[in-house]
């Protein structure tokens, strides 16, 4: 069984903490991750904003970088979900269509990975704080990622988890959306924060790192010491600490 | 009131332009859709409602429950009541208690038996289309109570239906300031869709020219998502559930 | 339109951005488009099985304008047996040509309407009142708005905007006196006013939910009344309809009457759903003796046969992507500069217009969140028509010079994860300069919107792929064996997926 990590332009670049819990945590039910390091980005930034063309140049380099393994794995549904998206963007070129729809059957976000292939819910993790969750649109609402996050943060020894208000709503990220409409993306986020702030926790733990940055950004803007972290993170501190 | 003939020639000629366009009309659409308009009628394997709905029943006292409840609920008034004596008086107490001065009800065999008239002597009770010279519009929106027998009701959603014809004016359920609908509880069905299904049944020849359902008193919520009552159509409404 | 919409500017962000600075507009839209979602998500789990009626809502619609031609001709031809003058408006002028006509022949004073989103894409009181018709709106909401010279900033809600002082106001210039800022009060003055209004007027106007094929009835929801009023008391009805309002029977009308209402304010019907076929009988005593029924397309057909945009003409109207939308919940509708705002609004405005040109930065204002599509009762892929919409104005030549830039910039980057690496090299060492306790809060260049709300994350000393072979090297020393259960797991989800068992991969909602 080869499974590979698609780590994301991001997480490689800004959070590789990320990866790396991701890869021990597996590690400890004999998953051993492979890094194919020819991959870069999805290319969700510029598909997102209508350059097609320069969004298959980057698919070309994903598609790939994963051809030859059975599972695919990222800590973003955002990013997995712009791999959904692969078959439409080749739609006109029979032999990369083949190739997409391959990615697309064995591509799986981080928690869909550990909870519907490994059937793992309880990784024995032990963090015993005050944490709310926000959930990402395209994790949740694209890719229907809405139980798994769930049914792993329930088995976290001592945690106790807060509901967000208007967890649901996006954090106003959006890639380019964050820069041309800035304002409007500015006020979104505030929203966000001040749901976060509501809720009294210590951390917030979410599964994209795109918007948690976002999120992260807003709150040391505004200098509030919130805990932000993406869910393998915690689930692998946890691990450490039981 | 006969239409001028000039009027008439007029609507002629709309109409004749009408049939003239209609083929380039839809022509336009079948071509858009790349392919000939289909003659016979297509293969329409998503008609209504999902099979499972059309299963679902509930047996007549929880039907008459569950309607009661949901007219409440959206500020209706749901009454039931054993016989059309207890309705006859029911509507006598409701209009003395209200100084009901005008009523005007429809020509329905069921309120023509009723005895309104002999039971409220001191209002002026007006029957729907009675007298051909009669401006009934005016006489329906100066009633206080219009009183109807509906035509069928669906307990899921609440709701009356009521059918338009010679004897039964749409003004009737919707201008005066009170509505007093009588729903023989043999009308009273689960759901919205076996009401529906008799419109398709009988077919368009045979269709009323108007079909309303009515499920509660007229509201708004247009000023600050304020509730407000009796906006257009009646604020207060009696559903009179007998049986 | 009549009046000028009250956030002026020329693009969706300097709209937008007048909004947003108009802290009563976000306030207001928010606390109402809240409760109409809340109202709604409630009211579609109640019902239950809410995922089986969406799809079957969106079967129904999507088999309907497949066979449009077919039924759309059915339709015409049993409105007409039943008495009404059927007309077709290829364009918006025609439609408004065949209105202003009908008014003069029947020598019209004035006209009610109940809400008609199409007569407000036509633009129509104004053109009614060019020839001294006076045109009155009967829904509480849109009487409020038009007494205000504005235009509707939600599709459920018009007057969602306005506060109940700046309501009083405008009704006591319409009294004469002056009106406490009370709903019941208020509401109960707009009652007394259009009563003598209906009873005078020689015309009602309407739109039209629904267009039953198969029987040639309309069919209109409402909750106030005035739609019943409008079709019951005049002489001549005239209604406009847009081509694709229509389903094929009374039976798909139960699916329509289950989504619609739920969706739009979380109701289990609407107060009033009334079917109206033809004007009334000979012997009837009340209803229109005249009905006339204007059929438009005004851009409607553009989306025919356009499989990236065809299923937008399933949409009912039904205001639920507004409500969900955390953009139009902080910009409202007027800020999206067409008849119809909100995510719908943001593809419909465009998709209307067969000319590039005029679609301005619309399909921007949206983070693609794709709270839209989970609202829409007929499940249309907003989000995925907004990206669709920016790669056609791209197609178009009218992109943005610099970005097209940027994007050539990423493609060449991103194609190749040797440049890729090296870039990252490079931004390490330049962000040394701009780097306080791993953050960036430089407000200049690209950065400036960003940090205008936020500090950036500054670039990991040691990217992930630079960790990685000492990470790869430890976890193979210490590695443990993978549980044979796992395994087999893993190799039967292989197999499945081999065997074209595993669907799409079984674990996404992408087509």
């Amino acid at each position: 069984m080869k499974v590979s990590l698609f780590i994301t332009c991001l997480s490689d670049a800004l959070f590789p903490p990320v990866g790396e819990a991701m890869v021990r945590l597996l590690a400890r039910y004999g998953v051993t991750l492979e890094f194919p390091a020819v991959q870069t980005c999805c290319g969700q930034p510029a598909f997102n904003s209508g350059y097609w063309n320069e969004a298959r140049e980057t698919a070309s380099t994903i598609l790939a970088a994963f051809e030859d393994c059975d599972f695919v794995i990222s800590p973003s549904g955002s990013c997995t979900s712009m791999i959904h998206h692969y078959p439409k963007l080749f739609e006109n070129d029979p032999v990369m269509l083949g190739k997409a729809i391959k990615l697309q059957q064995k591509s799986y976000e981080f928690t869909q990975f550990l909870v519907q292939v490994l059937g793992v819910t309880d990784v024995g993790a032990k963090f015993p704080h005050k944490v709310t969750y926000h959930p990402s649109c395209h994790g949740s609402r694209l890719l229907g990622v809405k139980e798994e996050p769930l049914l792993l943060m329930e088995q976290v020894k001592g945690m106790e988890l807060v509901p967000l208000p208007f967890a649901n709503d996006c954090c106003g990220f959006g890639g380019t959306f964050a820069v041309k409409m800035s304002d409007i993306s500015g006020a979104m986020v505030t929203e966000k924060t001040d749901h976060v702030l509501e809720t009294e926790a210590e951390v917030l733990v979410g599964l994209d790192m795109a918007c948690l940055m976002n999120i992260a950004g807003n709150l040391r803007y505004r200098n509030k010491p919130v805990r932000v972290m993406h869910l393998a993170e915690l689930l692998y501190e946890g691990v450490k600490g039981a | 009131m006969a239409k001028s003939e000039q009027h008439q020639a007029w609507l002629d000629g709309l109409d004749a332009q009408s049939r003239a366009k209609q083929g380039g009309f839809i022509d336009g659409i079948s071509a858009k859709l790349r392919r000939s308009r289909p003659v016979e009628p297509p293969a329409h394997p998503f008609r209504g409602a999902p099979d499972f709905w059309n299963a679902f029943e509930w047996p007549l006292e929880e039907r008459i429950t569950r309607f009661m409840d949901n007219f409440k609920a959206v500020g209706g008034h749901p009454v039931r009541l054993a016989d059309m004596e207890a309705v006859k008086s029911f509507i006598a107490g409701k209009a003395s208690e209200m100084s009901a001065k005008y009523i005007i009800r429809q020509n329905q065999p069921e309120l023509n038996e009723l005895g309104l008239e002999a039971a409220l002597p001191d209002a002026k009770i007006s029957v729907w289309n009675s007298d051909p010279n009669e401006h009934w519009k005016a006489r329906a929106a100066e009633a206080d109570f219009g009183v109807v027998v509906a035509d069928y009701a669906a307990a899921y959603t609440g709701s009356i239906t009521v059918l338009s014809s010679k004897d039964k004016g749409r003004s009737v359920s919707l201008l005066p300031t009170v509505l007093m609908a009588i729903i023989p509880a043999e009308r009273l069905h689960t759901r919205l869709g076996q009401v529906l299904v008799n419109f398709d049944r009988i077919g368009r020849e045979n269709l009323p020219a108007g079909i309303h359902f009515i499920s509660g008193p007229s509201r708004s919520a247009d000023i600050e998502n304020d509730l407000t009552i009796g906006v257009h159509g009646p604020g207060v409404v009696y559903a009179i559930i007998v049986g | 339109m009549s009046g000028a919409a009250p956030a002026g500017g020329n693009t969706v962000k300097e709209r937008a951005d007048l909004a947003l600075n108009n802290d009563f507009l976000r306030k207001a839209v928010r606390f109402t488009t809240e409760r109409l979602r809340t109202g709604k998500e409630k009211a579609a789990e109640d019902h239950g099985n809410w995922d089986e009626w969406r799809e079957r809502g969106r079967q129904i619609r999507l088999h309907t304008i497949a066979h449009l031609d077919y039924y759309l001709n059915l339709f015409a031809n049993n409105a007409r047996a039943n008495g009404v003058h059927v007309h077709f408006a290829e364009t918006a002028a025609e439609a408004v040509r065949i209105s202003l006509d009908i008014a003069k022949h029947v020598e019209a004073r004035s006209v009610v309407k109940s809400k008609s989103m199409v007569t407000e894409e036509l633009h129509l009181n104004t053109a009614l009142e060019s020839i001294g018709v006076e045109a009155i709106e009967t829904d509480l909401g849109e009487y409020i708005i038009q007494l205000a010279g504005e235009t509707p900033s939600h599709i459920i809600i018009p007057a969602i905007h306005k506060n109940r002082y700046q309501i009083a106001e405008l009704l006591s210039v319409d009294a004469g006196e002056t009106l406490a800022p009370d709903t019941q009060i208020l509401a109960g003055f707009v009652r007394r006013k259009l009563r003598e209004k209906f009873l005078e007027a020689d015309i009602g106007m309407t739109g039209c939910n629904f267009a039953i094929a198969e029987t040639g009835s309309m069919v209109l929801f409402e909750n106030e009344g005035n739609a019943r009023m409008v079709t019951t008391v005049p002489k001549t009805q005239i209604t406009l309809m847009g081509m694709e309002r229509i389903i094929p029977s009374f039976a798909d009308l139960e699916v329509m009457a289950t989504l619609l209402p739920r969706s739009a304010t979380g109701q289990k019907l609407t107060v009033y759903m009334s079917g109206i076929s033809g004007p009334r009988r000979s012997a009837d005593a009340d209803g229109p003796e005249e009905m006339h029924i204007i059929i438009v397309d005004n851009g409607r057909s553009l989306q025919l046969g356009d499989p990236e945009f065809q299923e937008l003409l399933n949409c009912i109207r039904c205001g639920a992507c507004l409500n969900a939308c955390p953009v139009y919940r902080h910009i409202g509708g007027h800020a999206y500069g067409g008849t119809y705002s909100g995510p719908i609004g943001a593809v419909l405005t465009p998709a209307l217009k067969k000319n590039v040109a005029e679609w301005d930065d619309i399909a921007n204002a949206s983070s693609l969140c794709g709270a839209c599509y989970e609202a829409c009762p007929v499940k249309i892929p907003l989000h995925e028509m907004l990206v669709y919409l920016r790669r056609r104005k791209l197609e178009a030549g009218r992109g943005d010079k610099l970005e097209a830039l940027g994007m050539k910039g990423f493609a060449k980057v991103m194609r190749s994860s040797k440049r890729f690496k090296a870039v990252l090299k490079l931004g390490q060492l330049g962000q040394k300069l701009v780097v306080r306790d791993g953050g960036i809060s430089l407000k200049v260049g690209p950065l400036k919107g960003w940090n205008t709300y936020r500090v950036a994350p500054s670039l990991a000393g040691q990217s992930f792929r630079e960790k990685w072979p000492t990470m790869e090297q430890e976890i193979r020393n210490g590695l443990k064996e993978m549980d044979p259960a796992l395994k087999s797991r893993m190799e039967a989800i292989v197999r499945d997926r081999e065997n074209g068992g595993g669907g799409k991969g079984g674990h996404g909602h992408h087509g």
